[in-house]
């Protein structure tokens, strides 16, 4: 057994006994919401770290989920639990939507339309009441109090999520992802169909954060359009999410979940509230000069950099001794 | 061989950064109760009213011998403004804080959730603020509310209009916030039934800032009132926007919230002249220690306060008083303590009954209030009044033209 096997039945093991060891609700909590980022942050990195499709708009398909979620439980009576699957599928629908307009541009185009297409989004879940209820928002009383159950399907779908991209990669369809990234033109002129890969990869990343989106309304068991359509609270945090962690990395999302969930809440709550009451006041300027620390110093993410960082510790750790 | 060791760090990181923090307790001679404000976002300028507000009562409430003994902690926490970190918020005030109960909640969103995962957990919550009817509409018996519903809100201005302004036409603009929506709604519904005209109901975007397309649509239309319902920067928009266009209706009304803030005066000058808005306190109520409050908060912070901060100081004076006559700290008795609580506070009696559909609820009456020369006037109910309503109002000539 090398080390690589034995890391990863270190951190099975961790995840696996979180909840059975940690009791607290609290930090069962936030290991969910990061949980829940790795999957939205994931599935932004298929799209943008390896298709190089740059989307600015993921609060489309998460908030899709939610609300297809949300509305088949108090329209039609359907279980949340089930809303998850029909989530992914909504999200993909919309996603055809999407990629037929916005996969016509590229670059920053791209980046711009899936912007103004999260905004509108928004503006339809804010406006048409008799579907959505609007500002209103909906409420569903969560199906268990515990939080054990929702840790475990919190955790099967970032795995699933994680490994099947992963697997994905080593599959032609990956190298197709990364030559249309590399150079489009070329890739179209060695006969392949660009459009169609730039499709699949679009609707992957929608279903994957349209399962998210649909776990969050089991789990918070509120949304409203501001919420699950934020361009700051979930386009701009997809983003995040993935720079930070390190783009076109299998594992960097993954880290930079915990990491943004683990660091907005230790400055928000002050360090759990073991430090100075001062941190908690400057809590969103300290999470901004880390998000710029990292873009400056580690351009790659913690993942793609982690060479540097582990050379810049060894070093710190030589010259000590 | 580098992301193995990276992947073993991380877990370890991960359970150690979850883990610590878990030991810390206090003393077992305070009694802790956690409030849920949004500090930081675009409400915190609400929050931080409230929360000098409730630090100033908790000052005076231990320095008068606490409660049976012991010293009342409040452990406020930001929400940020959104729903799902006022979720974690709560949980962690009730899982790791271990609070006895639950205060605070500014916007009806955040209550709203805030109030779900109360109920859920049995953790008895006071709102003080957050005035969405379903709140105390949802059959929730863990939830008590201090402040009148946002559909009452605007029972005195109705009054005022049946008795003063016999409007025959309205519009009505407000922000699309569960708040907005909800209070624009019920204002619209009433109009109706007095058979005043609706002739607009609009909603504006959140942070929006050029009111101008909607404001010349309303000029066209030419109503007797325009209504709003706005939080503070959008209040002090509307109403410069409106001066510029020389937008003239009999009258300007709020809907509370942003009308009322002393920062309504400073952003929007003189186009903040004469404008009414509803209100749920003033500091000339004959409530006893109503004045007492808004002098010493303008003695301390040099500026003066508002209904908001009313509703946070005497909300804290409530908590005292249940913690105080509950037999124990445990949520079945001290829910039992608010569902008898009969006391005056600086915003008015509370007692929380049950009406129609409302669960739990403070009934109180509102009130108006006028921008005469740069300060906040009780104009109606008339028999309460420090000045006379100002009405008709030569809108050109207040502004200066």
């Amino acid at each position: 057994m090398n080390t690589k096997n034995i890391a990863f039945l270190v951190a099975g093991v961790v995840f696996l006994s979180f909840p059975l060891v940690i009791h607290s609700d609290y930090y069962q909590h936030l290991v969910i919401i990061a949980l829940m980022w790795v999957v939205i942050g994931s599935s932004w990195n298929l799209l943008a770290g390896y298709t190089g499709l740059v989307s600015f708009g993921h609060a489309i398909f998460f908030g899709t989920g939610a609300y297809t979620a949300g509305i088949l439980f108090t329209k039609v009576g359907i279980s949340a639990w089930w809303g998850m699957m029909f989530g992914g599928i909504a999200s993909m629908v919309i996603g055809l939507i999407v990629g037929w307009v916005c996969l016509r541009l590229r670059g920053p185009y791209f980046a711009l339309a899936t912007l103004a297409g999260g905004e509108i989004f928004r503006l339809i879940a804010t406006n048409w009441e008799s579907l959505t209820e609007g500002m209103v928002g909906i409420l569903i009383i969560q199906t268990f109090k515990s939080k054990i159950l929702y840790y475990y399907s919190a955790l099967a779908l970032a795995f699933l999520c994680v490994y099947i991209i992963h697997l994905l990669m080593k599959t032609k369809w990956g190298y197709y992802f990364l030559s249309i990234r590399e150079d489009q033109d070329a890739a179209e002129s060695l006969g392949i169909n660009t459009t169609l890969y730039k499709n699949l990869s679009l609707l992957m990343s929608a279903f994957f954060t349209g399962m998210a989106g649909a776990f969050y309304m089991n789990y918070m068991a509120f949304i409203d359009p501001e919420v699950v359509f934020s361009l700051h609270h979930i386009s701009i945090m997809a983003i995040l999410v993935g720079i930070v962690g390190g783009v076109a990395t299998i594992l960097g999302p993954t880290v930079g979940a915990f990491v943004m969930v683990g660091v907005q809440e230790i400055f928000r709550s002050a360090f759990f509230g073991a430090g100075p009451k001062w941190v908690s006041q400057v809590h969103a300027l300290v999470f901004g000069l880390l998000v710029i620390f990292v873009i400056m110093f580690l351009a790659k993410g913690i993942v793609g950099d982690w060479p540097k960082i582990r050379r810049a510790v060894f070093r710190i750790g030589e010259s000590t001794r | 061989m580098r992301k193995p060791n990276m992947l073993i760090g991380f877990a370890l990181l991960v359970f150690v950064c979850f883990s610590f923090g878990a030991s810390f307790s206090m003393a077992a001679d305070t009694v802790k109760v956690g409030i849920v404000l949004p500090l930081t976002g675009p409400q915190a300028k609400f929050g931080e009213i409230e929360k000098i507000s409730f630090d100033m009562a908790l000052d005076e409430i231990n320095a008068a011998g606490g409660i049976q003994g012991k010293t009342l902690e409040l452990i406020i926490e930001d929400d940020t403004g959104r729903p799902e970190v006022g979720r974690s918020v709560v949980e962690k005030l009730i899982t790791k804080d271990k609070v006895v109960m639950i205060g605070g909640g500014y916007s009806s969103s955040v209550t709203y959730a805030v109030a779900g995962v109360c109920q859920q957990n049995r953790m008895p919550f006071l709102v003080n603020t957050g005035s969405a009817d379903k709140i105390t509409a949802s059959g929730w018996d863990y939830i008590f509310r201090l402040n009148p519903p946002v559909s009452e809100y605007a029972s005195a201005i109705e009054s005022l209009l049946g008795q003063v302004i016999k409007p025959k036409s309205i519009a009505i603009l407000h922000e699309n916030s569960l708040f907005g929506t909800k209070g624009a709604n019920s204002f619209a519904k009433r109009c109706k039934k007095s058979g005043y005209k609706v002739a607009l109901k609009q909603g504006y975007e959140h942070g929006g800032i050029d009111f101008k397309p909607v404001l010349i649509r309303v000029k066209q239309l030419n109503p007797d009132i325009i209504y709003m319902v706005s939080y503070i920067m959008d209040a002090s928009l509307l109403m410069k926007q409106s001066k510029e266009l020389k937008l003239t209706p009999k009258m300007f009304i709020g809907g509370a919230a942003g009308f009322t803030l002393p920062e309504f005066v400073q952003n929007a000058g003189v186009a903040s002249e004469k404008v009414i808005s509803a209100t749920l306190w003033h500091q000339v109520l004959p409530y006893p220690g109503a004045m007492d409050y808004y002098d010493k908060f303008v003695a301390r912070f040099k500026k003066p306060t508002e209904y908001h901060g009313a509703e946070a100081y005497a909300a804290c004076y409530v908590i005292a008083d249940v913690l105080d006559r509950a037999p124990s700290f445990t949520n079945i008795d001290i829910k039992k303590a608010l569902s008898e609580t009969d006391i005056m506070t600086i915003f008015g009696p509370v007692r929380f009954v049950s009406y129609g559909k409302m669960k739990n609820q403070n009934r109180l009456p509102t009130y108006v209030v006028q921008w005469i020369d740069g300060k906040l006037e009780l104009v109606w109910p008339a028999r309460l009044a420090t000045k006379k309503l100002e009405y008709p109002v030569d809108w050109l000539k207040t502004w200066g033209y």
